[in-house]
Order: C-alpha cells, then sequence, then structure tokens
C-alpha cells in the first residue's frame, strides 16, 4: 500500500464520519473493494497474506463491552480494527499471564482467550447507528426528531442559555439559564470557608445552636446570598449544586477528568455514578466493614467487597454469581475454576434461582427462594458455631498487634464488648466508661477479665473470649460474636431452611463443607445477593461467614484488589495530580441523593419521620435516587444535568419511572447526553454530543477483587476516532467528550484547565496533557526512587510502536506531543506500558509456590459488628438500624412495610439473569452476538407452565401492581408492550421467572429517528426479545423510583411479584 | 502447586510450530474438546466468524447447550460442535459428484473446499445430505450482518485468509455462493499459530495439536484419557478427528442431535 493510497483513504474516512443526518455512518467500501480486487489479481505481498500476525498490525488496550476490563489486542488491517483477541501479558487473559518482560515482537502470534462480547468489540465500535456529530433536539423530548448543529455553537448555546428550544412548539419563550448562570461560586476560598462553617452547622446536634449557626453563616456571607440554593438552609449549598453530572460506565482518567471539570471546577457536589443499580449494597456493606477506627469515629472504609481466590480455593460458594456469564468477569475467572474442578483440586456450589452455566458445574445447585440469601447464611453461621468449626484464634485478635503475633493480615472486632441497651446492641463500650482508662479504647474480657487496647496498636496484642454475655459495673455488654450467635440462633436450621426454600440437610452439608479446607475456601457474592431491599444486611451476613474461618487475605479465600496509582500521589510523583489543580473548588452541601449525610444533622429536619425521601449516609452513588429526586425538587431543584455513558431508564429497576421526570422541561430544564448512539435515555435529551468509543480513546481500567495481582490497565486509542475533529483551546482533538469538557471550560475560563490549567506554564489544553502524565505515574510505579519503575522500551519496541500507531492522526498520535508530554526520562517506561495495553504484577511475584497468603492483601480491621450503622436511624421508619448480620422478610417499601402483592394474584417473583451474550445496555448491536442468541426468553419452571397451560415458544405478557397494563409508556403516545417468548425449563425454581437482560431494547438502533428532515430507519433485530424491567415494582411511598434498600442503597431487581398473560 | 507452569497454549503452540517443521504428510492435525471444561459461552463461534469473516448463518463452530432431567436433579450438556474433519468424510465424494474437484481431503487431516468449484446451492445440498453431522456445513448466500442497516460495513468485506488466499465478499464471488466449513483455520496453521476457536476458550476446553507426535498436548491427553474420549456418531465409520472428552461418554453420545 503506498503512501498516496493510505492518505485517500483517510480522507475519506475524515469526510464520511463528518457528514451528519443519514450519512450517520461511517463506511470503507472502496478501500475493501480496492483490496479484493489486488487480492484477485494476485497482487498481495506475501505480508499481506496473513497480516493478522505481523506485530506492527497489533495494538494492546482493554476492553469495555462489560465492566470485566480483560486485556485485549487488536488486530488492524490498514487503519481498520477487524479482529480483537485477549492479551497474553494480562492477568485476565493468560493462566499464567506472560512475564512483562517478555519482547513485544515474539508474541505476536500468541492470541490469549477472550470472551464473545469481547471479540465482538470491532461492531460497537463500527456500529452503523453510531452518531457523528452533536445532535439537537427538533421536537419534544424523547420524540427523536434532531437537527446537526456545529459544535462550537452548542458549546455557546450550552454556557449562555437563552431560548435555546424557540423552534419547538410550546417552547417558544422558555428561557434556559446557562452553565454561566449556574455556576455561581467562583472563588475556592469563598467556597472553602462556606463549606467549612457548612460543616460545622452539620456537626452540631443542638437545635437551637444549629439555628444561631446558620444566622451567622447568612451574616457572614451576606454579600453572597444570592449565590445560595436556600439562604435559609445553607447546607444544600451553592448554586453550583444544581447542576448535575452523573454516569453509566466511568472508570479511572476519564473519571478524574470529569471530576476535575465538574467538581474541582464547576463547584458541584452533584456527581454521581451508577453503583446502586449494579450491586450497590456488595458495595456499602463492603464499606461499613472496612472503616477504620481514627481515634475518634469510624471512617476511610473502601467502597469495596471482597471475592473468591478461584486459583488457589478448594471450594467456593457462588451465593447470586455467575461467574461463567458475568461475575468480573468469565475471562479472567473460568479457566482458573475450569482448571479446578476438572483437577479436583475445587469443588463448587452454586446458590440461585436459575440454573446457571455456572450451576451445571457445580456440586450442589441450591435455587433458593429470592430475598432469602441472609437467611441460608444465617443458618450456615448457626451450624458452624454451634459445632465449633470456626477459627478460634483468628477470631480471637482484637487488634494489629494480636493478629501481627499470628501472621494474620486482618483482624475482627468479634471479642469487642457492644453495651446492649433496652435488649438493643448499640455501642462499643468504651475502657472510659468502666474506669479501665481515660483514652478512648476499646474493651475484651481475656478470661473473664477486662482488657483495654487500641485498635492500630500494633505492639500490644489483645485478644478475648470469644462469647461474653455479662454486666460490668452494671453495663450490660456482649461480645460482637455473641450478638451475631444471638442473631443466627434465633431460628433453627430447619426454619432458616424453610424460609429459604432448600433442604436442612443441603444447608449441613454446605456448612461441613465450607468448614473443611482450612481458609482456602470462600463465598463469592454478586446482585443476587446485593439488589433485594435486604440486600446489606444479605451481604453482612454472608461475609460474617466467611470471618468465621477467618480466610480474608488467604490463597484460596477471599481476595481483595490492588492497582497502581494513576494520580502519582503515593510516590509523589513524577506527576502528582493533587497538586496540580489550580484554583480548583471544593464543593460543598447535601448532594441531591442524600449521601453520606444523616438527616438529622441537616437543617431540614424538622424531628418528624418520615422523611420525603430516602437519606443515605452509609452509600454513594444511588442511581435510581438522581432523576426521581430532582423531580421531586427534594431536597432541591435541578437546572443543568449531564449525563455521560448512561442508559438508567433502560437498565433501572422501573426505569421507565424516569420517562416523566426526563420529558419534563421544568424539572430537568437543560439535559445534555454524551452517547455513541441514541439511546433509551440519551433519545430524551436536548443535546447528545457523539463520544467515541472504547477503542478510539484512552481510560484506566483499574481492577476487581477477583485480581489477585497488582495491575493498571491503560485503554488508549487503537484506531482513528469516527467522529472527525473540533478545535478547542487552538488544538485539534477528537470531537469526543474530553473536548466537550475542555470547550467548556474554555469558553468559561475554568482555572483549572487551558494554557495554565496545570500549573503555571503547564498547559491542559488537549486530553493528551492529562492522560499522557497518569501513563508515566503508572510506568514510574511507587517508589520515590525510581525503583518501582518498568523497563526502558527497547530500540526495537519503539520502532514497533511507531509503526503499529502509523494509521491515527497526528491530533491523536503525535509521538513529540506526547514525548514533550512526559519528558525523555520517562518516554521509554511509558511505550513499555502501552505496548503491552497497562502494567501487570507478574504472575511468579503474586503466586510464590509456598505462599499460603495472597501478596495482594487488604491487610487491615474487618468489622463484624458496624457501630456507625448502629447508630443511624433509618428516615423512613425512625428504627436504629441493626449494626449486625440480621435476616428481614423481603420486600418491604421506604417505610418498612412489608409488600404482598403475591396476595392479589401476582404469583411469580420476576428476576433477571445474565447471558454472557449481551451486557445490559450496549451491545445490542453486536450482530456476532445476536447471531447466536437473537433474542431472550422468559424462563419458566414446567410445573407454573402446566397450571398456567403455557408451552415453551407461547407469547406473554408480565403484568405487575405498579404496571399493571404491562407496558413500557416511552411518553408522546408511545407505547411498547412488555411482551416476549416464554421458555419451559427444568433449570428454574418453580414460582419463580427470570430474563436475561441485555434485549428487548427500543432505540438504540431500534427505533426510527429523524436527523436534519432524514429519516433514519430502525434494524428490528436490535429490538428483539423482552426486557421486563417496567414490571419491576415502585416504591409505593416514593412513588416515582424502584424499590430501594435503604440502607445499602441497592436498586431492587429481584421482590417484584408479577402476573403472566398468555397473549 | 495448583497451577501449571506453562499455559497449555504456549505448549501446544510449540507443538505446531514443531510440527510445521515437519511435511506436510507427516502432519496428523486432531482438535480435542473437553465438555468438562465447556462453559457455553460462544468465545470459539464468535471467534471464527471474525476470523474467517463469516456472513450471518454461517457458522463453522457452534455450540449445543442440551438440558436433561427434571427440576431440580436437571443437567446441562454444553457440546461445541463443527466440521468433524473425518477420515472417512462421506462429504467428499458427494460434492465432487456434483462438482468435481470441490472437496478433498488432505493428508494432514484436514478436509478442505475449493471455493472456485464448490458453488451453488445444489453442491452444498449434495454435503449437507452426506454428513452424518449437524451444524458442520453452510452455504454462504451473499449476506452481510450489516445489511438493513444505515451502511454495510467494510470489516465485513475485508480480505479473509482461507485455503492460502485473501477472499473478499465484495460482489458474487467465492466464497459468496459457495460451500462453507471449518477448516481447522488452515491459514493460521500456516502462519504458526492455533486456530482462533482454541486460543479465544475462555474455559480452557480447546485443545489442538499433531496425533503423529506422541510428545503433542493433545496425543498425551488422548492416551492418558482413553476412558474419557468419545467422538460423534463413530458407529458410521467415519472416523472424526474431533475428539470430546467427557466424564460420561455414554449420555453424552445418547444426546447428541
Amino acid at each position: 500500500m503506498t503512501e498516496t493510497e493510505r492518505i485517500t483513504r483517510r480522507s475519506f474516512l475524515k469526510t464520511t464520519a463528518l457528514l451528519g443526518g443519514s450519512a450517520l455512518l461511517m463506511s470503507r467500501l472502496d478501500w475493501a473493494r480496492e483490496v479484493a480486487s489486488r487480492a484477485q489479481r494476485g497482487a498481495l505481498t506475501h505480508a499481506e497474506q496473513y497480516q493478522l500476525s505481523q506485530p506492527q498490525n497489533i495494538l494492546y488496550s482493554v476492553c469495555q463491552q462489560c465492566n470485566g476490563q480483560c486485556g485485549i489486542r487488536v488486530k488492524l488491517l490498514d487503519g481498520m480494527a477487524v479482529k480483537i483477541d485477549g492479551n497474553p501479558y494480562s492477568p485476565w487473559n493468560l493462566v499464567p499471564h506472560l512475564d512483562y518482560k517478555t519482547p513485544l515482537a515474539s508474541v505476536a502470534t500468541l492470541d490469549a482467550p477472550l470472551c464473545p462480547r469481547g471479540q465482538s468489540g470491532v461492531q460497537t465500535l463500527y456500529d452503523p447507528y453510531r452518531i457523528t456529530k452533536v445532535l439537537k433536539r427538533a421536537g419534544k423530548r424523547g420524540e427523536n426528531k434532531w437537527i446537526t448543529i456545529p459544535f462550537e455553537q452548542a458549546v455557546d448555546e450550552i454556557v449562555n442559555g437563552g431560548k435555546l428550544f424557540a423552534h419547538v412548539p410550546g417552547e417558544e419563550n422558555r428561557v434556559v439559564e446557562g452553565l454561566k448562570d449556574v455556576y455561581a461560586v467562583r472563588d475556592p476560598k469563598l467556597m472553602r470557608e462556606m463549606g467549612d462553617l457548612v460543616r460545622t452547622i452539620l456537626a452540631e446536634k443542638d437545635v437551637a445552636k444549629k439555628r444561631a449557626l446558620v444566622a451567622q453563616f447568612k451574616e457572614k456571607f451576606k454579600e453572597h446570598l444570592d449565590k445560595m440554593i436556600d439562604p435559609d438552609h445553607p447546607d444544600l449549598g451553592p448554586k453550583n449544586n444544581q447542576i448535575l453530572y452523573f454516569w453509566g460506565r466511568q472508570k479511572a482518567g476519564r473519571g478524574d477528568f470529569a471530576h476535575r471539570f465538574f467538581g474541582g471546577g464547576l463547584g458541584t457536589v452533584n456527581r454521581h455514578g451508577h453503583t446502586t443499580v449494579c450491586q450497590g449494597s456488595l458495595y456499602f456493606a463492603g464499606k461499613s466493614m472496612t472503616d477504620q477506627w481514627d481515634g475518634k469515629g469510624w471512617s476511610g472504609g473502601s467502597k469495596m467487597y471482597w471475592m473468591a481466590d478461584t486459583a488457589s480455593a478448594e471450594f467456593v460458594i457462588f451465593v447470586g454469581a455467575s461467574p461463567f456469564e458475568g461475575n468480573y468477569t468469565p475471562t479472567n475467572r473460568t479457566p482458573r475454576i475450569t482448571e479446578g474442578l476438572q483437577k479436583g483440586r475445587l469443588k463448587i456450589a452454586v446458590i440461585d434461582p436459575r440454573y446457571s452455566k455456572t450451576a451445571s458445574k457445580a456440586w450442589k445447585w441450591l435455587p433458593n427462594r429470592p430475598g432469602t440469601e441472609g437467611a441460608i447464611a444465617l443458618g450456615l453461621i448457626r451450624w458452624v458455631i454451634e459445632n465449633r468449626r470456626f477459627d478460634v484464634k483468628y477470631l480471637s485478635n482484637a487488634n494489629r498487634a494480636a493478629a501481627l503475633a499470628d501472621k494474620e493480615p486482618t483482624w475482627t472486632n468479634a471479642c469487642w464488648l457492644v453495651k446492649i441497651e433496652n435488649n438493643k446492641p448499640t455501642r462499643f463500650l468504651r475502657a472510659s466508661e468502666i474506669g479501665l482508662s481515660e483514652k478512648e479504647l476499646f474493651v475484651t474480657l481475656k478470661d473473664g477479665q477486662p482488657v483495654a487496647f487500641d485498635p492500630n496498636d500494633d505492639k500490644n496484642a489483645a485478644e478475648g473470649d470469644l462469647f461474653i454475655d455479662t454486666t460490668i459495673r452494671g453495663i450490660r455488654v456482649k461480645s460482637a460474636l455473641q450478638i451475631l450467635w444471638e442473631s443466627a440462633s434465633s431460628k433453627t436450621l430447619a426454619e432458616w431452611a424453610r424460609i429459604s426454600g432448600l433442604s436442612p440437610r443441603d444447608l449441613e452439608e454446605l456448612a461441613r463443607e465450607f468448614t473443611s479446607h482450612g481458609k482456602r475456601a470462600a463465598v463469592d457474592l454478586h446482585r443476587g445477593v446485593s439488589q433485594h431491599t435486604n440486600g446489606y444486611y444479605n451481604v453482612l451476613a454472608w461475609f460474617s461467614l466467611a470471618l468465621l474461618i477467618g480466610n480474608y487475605d488467604w490463597r484460596g479465600g477471599q481476595s481483595w484488589p490492588s492497582t497502581y496509582d494513576i494520580l502519582g500521589s503515593r510516590a509523589d510523583g513524577p506527576f502528582n495530580f493533587g497538586k496540580l489543580n489550580p484554583g480548583a473548588l471544593s464543593p460543598f452541601g447535601v448532594s441531591l441523593i442524600r449521601h453520606e449525610v444523616k438527616f438529622e444533622e441537616t437543617t431540614l429536619f424538622e424531628g418528624k419521620y418520615p422523611a420525603r425521601r430516602n437519606w443515605y449516609p452509609l452509600a454513594s452513588d444511588i442511581y435510581q435516587e438522581i432523576i426521581p429526586s430532582a423531580g421531586d425538587a427534594y431536597p432541591y431543584p435541578i437546572k443543568i444535568a449531564f449525563m455521560y455513558m448512561a442508559s438508567p431508564v433502560y437498565a433501572l429497576p422501573a426505569g421507565h419511572t424516569w420517562i416523566p421526570i426526563l420529558q419534563d422541561v421544568n424539572k430537568i430544564p437543560l439535559l445534555i447526553a454524551s452517547d455513541i448512539v441514541v439511546g433509551e435515555t440519551s433519545m430524551y435529551a436536548d443535546y447528545i454530543f457523539p463520544d467515541v468509543t472504547y477503542l478510539e480513546r484512552w481510560e484506566f481500567s483499574g481492577t476487581h477483587p477477583s485480581v489477585t495481582f497488582k495491575v493498571q490497565g491503560v485503554r488508549q486509542p487503537v484506531v482513528a476516532p469516527l467522529t472527525g475533529t473540533v478545535k478547542v483551546y487552538g488544538e485539534e482533538m477528537a470531537l469526543q467528550w474530553e473536548a466537550l469538557l475542555l470547550a467548556l471550560a474554555e469558553k468559561l475560563g475554568l482555572p483549572n484547565f487551558g494554557p495554565n490549567g496545570l500549573g503555571p506554564g503547564q498547559p491542559f489544553t488537549h486530553p493528551d496533557h492529562f492522560y499522557l502524565r497518569m501513563v508515566a505515574n503508572v510506568a514510574f510505579g511507587e517508589r520515590a526512587d525510581g525503583s518501582d519503575a518498568v523497563p526502558d522500551a527497547s530500540d526495537e519496541e519503539i520502532k514497533l510502536f511507531l509503526e503499529a500507531r502509523k494509521h491515527l492522526p497526528k491530533s491523536v498520535f503525535d509521538p513529540e506531543r506526547w514525548q514533550a508530554i512526559v519528558g525523555e526520562k520517562l518516554w521509554r517506561k511509558v511505550v513499555t506500558v502501552l505496548n503491552r495495553g497497562g502494567r501487570f504484577q507478574s504472575y511468579a511475584e503474586a503466586y510464590a509456590p509456598t505462599d499460603t497468603q495472597l501478596r495482594v492483601r487488604y491487610g487491615r480491621q474487618i468489622n463484624l459488628y458496624l457501630e456507625k450503622t448502629a447508630e443511624i436511624k433509618h428516615s423512613g421508619t425512625a428504627e436504629t438500624l441493626p449494626g449486625y448480620a440480621v435476616y428481614l422478610p423481603t420486600p418491604t417499601d421506604y417505610r418498612g412495610r412489608l409488600i404482598e402483592d403475591e396476595k392479589n394474584g401476582f404469583d411469580l417473583q420476576l428476576i433477571t439473569h445474565r447471558e454472557i451474550l449481551q451486557t445490559k445496555s450496549r451491545t445490542s448491536g453486536n450482530y456476532w452476538l445476536t447471531e447466536f442468541m437473537p433474542e431472550n426468553l422468559v424462563l419458566m419452571n414446567s410445573q407454573d407452565a402446566q397450571r398456567l397451560g403455557l408451552k415453551s415458544g407461547d407469547r406473554v405478557k408480565i403484568v405487575s401492581a405498579t404496571n399493571p397494563e404491562g407496558v413500557w409508556d416511552l411518553g408522546n403516545g408511545v407505547k411498547v408492550p412488555m411482551a416476549g417468548a416464554v421458555q419451559i425449563t427444568e433449570g428454574i425454581r418453580p414460582g419463580v421467572i427470570s430474563f436475561a437482560l441485555g434485549w428487548g431494547h427500543w432505540a438504540y438502533g431500534a427505533m426510527d429517528v429523524v436527523i436534519d428532515g432524514n429519516l433514519i430507519k430502525k434494524d428490528e433485530r436490535r429490538g428483539r426479545g423482552f426486557h421486563g424491567n417496567a414490571a419491576m415494582r415502585v416504591d409505593p411511598f416514593l412513588k416515582n423510583t424502584c424499590l430501594i434498600d435503604a440502607v445499602g442503597g441497592s436498586a431492587v431487581f429481584y421482590d417484584t411479584r408479577v402476573k403472566v398473560i398468555k397473549l | 502447586m495448583t497451577q501449571t507452569a506453562v499455559n497449555p497454549l504456549v505448549r501446544m503452540q510449540e507443538d505446531l510450530q514443531r510440527a510445521m517443521q515437519k511435511p506436510l504428510e507427516r502432519r496428523s492435525w486432531a482438535m480435542v474438546i473437553d465438555t468438562r471444561k465447556c462453559i457455553g459461552c460462544f468465545a470459539c463461534s464468535v471467534a471464527c466468524v471474525a476470523e474467517n469473516v463469516s456472513p450471518p448463518g454461517v457458522t463453522y463452530r457452534t455450540v449445543l447447550d442440551i438440558e436433561i432431567g427434571r427440576y431440580p436433579g436437571v443437567q446441562r450438556i454444553l457440546k461445541p460442535m463443527n466440521c468433524q474433519q473425518c477420515e472417512n468424510p462421506p462429504c467428499v465424494p458427494a460434492a465432487n459428484e456434483v462438482a468435481p474437484g470441490s472437496m478433498e481431503r488432505r493428508p494432514d487431516g484436514i478436509v478442505v473446499i475449493n471455493y472456485e468449484r464448490a458453488r451453488g446451492r445444489e453442491v452444498f445440498e449434495a454435503v449437507r445430505r452426506a454428513c452424518p453431522y449437524r451444524l458442520a456445513v453452510f452455504f454462504d448466500d451473499g449476506r452481510f450482518h450489516t445489511d438493513g442497516t444505515p451502511a454495510r460495513q467494510a470489516y465485513e468485506q475485508r480480505p479473509a485468509l482461507e485455503y492460502g488466499r485473501n477472499w473478499s465478499r465484495t460482489q458474487d464471488q467465492p466464497p459468496v455462493n459457495t460451500v462453507r466449513k471449518c477448516h481447522f483455520c488452515l491459514h493460521r496453521l500456516e502462519a504458526k499459530m492455533l486456530p482462533a476457536c482454541v486460543t479465544t476458550c475462555i474455559g480452557g476446553a480447546m485443545y489442538f495439536g499433531d496425533l503423529n507426535d506422541p510428545n503433542s498436548l493433545v496425543s498425551q491427553m488422548l492416551k492418558e484419557q482413553r476412558d474419557k474420549v468419545m467422538r460423534v456418531n463413530e458407529s458410521r465409520g467415519t472416523k472424526p478427528r474431533v475428539y470430546y472428552l467427557t466424564d460420561t461418554p455414554v449420555l453424552c453420545k445418547s444426546h447428541h442431535p
């Protein structure tokens, strides 16, 4: 291929991509025809024969087809991505993965495994429905009528506002506030001072004093009260908080970019992720369990949880989790499991109402009644304690020093004393309360004698008795383990079995097996445990069970993740982003979703319960609360909302409740979406900015607890962007999310962007300025002396690096610009990392054959008893929360009332499952996947089918108490029936029906769209199958969102009763 | 301890490189599928489609998912299927009768199609009738996955190397209107790479190598696990070169369509 031909093709690509409207699309047929004709003439060179084995045609990056973040290598034919395989350097893809130093050229012919979704990424990239120009609404929200407008115009309109939709009937006179109007407080010093005083207000417990502090605020900042949402409630924060940013799939790097813009730049606290739609209560129970004692209170818990080290385990209980179909992630976990099963090293049990592919390989499949996962755990805990099959030595350790002495990486508070008041466990006993010490110390009993200790003391080991129920100086106390035992023994094993719909014998065998492998047994939990109204406590119960065998940080036990730092804070360099943020604002105030704050601390609390909506002191990123809270203007209204890579209407349970709010221009006056196609939620936006796909951009993919190596995957552009380019700060860059944020920052003059955005003389005018520095941090490592750095790339690898990127335009890849950003010293190290798609700890280092413990460790205290939780009042019931594992019947509403739709004829419980051939909202355009599974079916047991007179293939509709019509009401008079075909199976518990998430789309190419007057016809294939989320129960008190776990924040997927109606 | 020192893919690639140094007629390719490790994920199927740029309806490799038993005593049999590369392939004479020279069995055991000659539905029907296996042969009817969308995409017309030649599905030229099936990724073998379904298998269920080499992993597996080996429709005398490993050979056989 000559250089001229190459350039011609590139300009062709550019032209087609820049066209809007009906030429949405990228097509390179001319080129394909040309190569084909040369092929037929026999004019192809030898090297062209199998180009996919040539190292210069392969680029390494990270997948984003689900959130697994597996390594990939993308094979290119003259700039076009044609095939994607697994990255043999990545521990996700190969067991054991290649040594990091293995020369790049030598692995060109070694493809590593990758799941089918990962391989179909080519079709996400070259999706014929991709948008390449900015779309502006030309009809009512959701009507799907659009015009294309120049990027610069869109940026100007969003900043300045005005009568932006005068062309839409009914909106002729609607004046929209722009960012310049809502970006109210701009002075970092002023915002910091306001925030300090507001924190004092929140911390003040006395009502009168709180009122006085509010008055003080109004006096002190009287010049600036116009900048507040409500001067009488300064704790709601400044108007800046009326800018809302929420996201779906966002990872590090890109996330840091957005937080820098919306947080440090625009000063809003309202930056919320989607965690609770996935497995929120799993993360937030984990956060509570990992809170550490800081001398004053419990803080610093990690929004994280543990998984099983499947590579070394002898027994794993998968609860509501299917690693062969999801669960972070099949590519990574499957080979470790199948190898273990086949060699006889590993045995697994699967608790899941549906017979998953994982269950099909299990020693035991336990199809439980959904929502009773906590009851099962408590049954097992009861048996383990009763039969004294727990790790006494581990549980007796009360602090760090005791753990160190036993060479245990972690310790618990199992033997700590908890005060019992009115028969309820409350706070831990403090040594000062019994005159044992004046310091803030905790207490246990050793051989009946009180012992005071500091949990973080690494010198003086404290151990305690495990089962304590006594009175000390008139104070009734119990040990944390005693409290757990009482909760578990509140029912017999037979009763726990009856509740969960399993046999006592199965539970006993499960408990015996779990305690027969020392520390090489583990529990592995996911959505089936957390997405219930009792999710938080289900998770706590299962992780409490694991604490009984003390398997945390042990090989074959519970594993914890670790990543290389991209922000340069651990080694203070080479680029410490904490210090590269000039003029950044410090946002403050209660967030729209009322997270990490207690209702009672705010000025909105008037001594009455329930609150208008739930407060979430223990959770964050509560997805189902974002737009519904804005709909209720509680605690305040929103003015401008940005959404990134999100489709909550499709993804959330009862996601249809968002539609009328999103459509209401008074409730959400300005709605901006970043998307790659017109999706189920972005179709309601005012503007859609075309983004690039994961194969055209940067991101840092992090890790998951299932990965027992220290890692940092680096996602990087592997093809030229299909969206064309724009000019921002005078620099050419791809039209993508970052370009929008940079352009808005330019127009608003944000100090932490622009020519001095990273410090004096340090420009932040191109995404490369940000991301290349992060790569450099990863390459440098975490030791200030540089001894943790990766090796320099050889001359040969530098050459390959350049050659493999020849097809990328200068706006994306410019070796001189890149090298100037990171500096000569780090350049070759950066190349090493980019050549391998990230940095990965070597297999040998993480799994030395003699190791009994994992190298990547959690290594701190794990709370069996949660003091912080026990001090919180549920804002819907006014009841104090239990601080230990309990079983709570489901489903309940926000007021704690049991919902019993089954009494009204809703005879089946609806759950969902995952098939590996789709990822929730974003793979319906992957035709290689739909080739093998064109649609999903409603799974039903033959017993139910017989009762209802149904046979496989019958078309049915699903109705529920809150969706009696069984439809998706899309607004504007459009209704889509919630109907699909039923599949009769023996692989599901009778009384339960299930459907796989990912099918049944109505947008994302499955709906006609008009752009610039041109009709873009839908593709029927993309709308096949069934999506039943709109049947999921709406909370009867909240009315505009699904059922919730009020403690852990989860959106509830699995507690709805439905009826199936034959069509 | 619990891990192999080197991934079987690396080992098998070394086996492959050794085999490729021998003359063609001294190689004897075989595929071994450990159904105990198959999780029915279709990674192999998609890898095959992407590698060979197969159109809709042409899936050299698919996976059967069969449920047996009654709740809760249910079982699931997951079984990958592709051309079995028979030693006595009934398809070859059948095809050649309709279209002389359209199919042959190579000395290394791969049953190949001559795309220039195996044209038209008549040849396909003859092959399909002769083949005792379902889901083994396909007809390329000229469709594209992105037909019916705003634009047919170029990646579907990129040159794909099959049988040592680059083919592009652009007009009514082979492989359009042609019989198609698995060829053990012959073009990858020539490039010293394992078949795409083998390298991509996330369950580690796929094995490939030279049976003439007693030291190859596949030779060793078939020897060591003799009692676990099953071939499909053995009674037909076709002698497939695809071997299945299962703990329940009888059950597995009785549920083969």
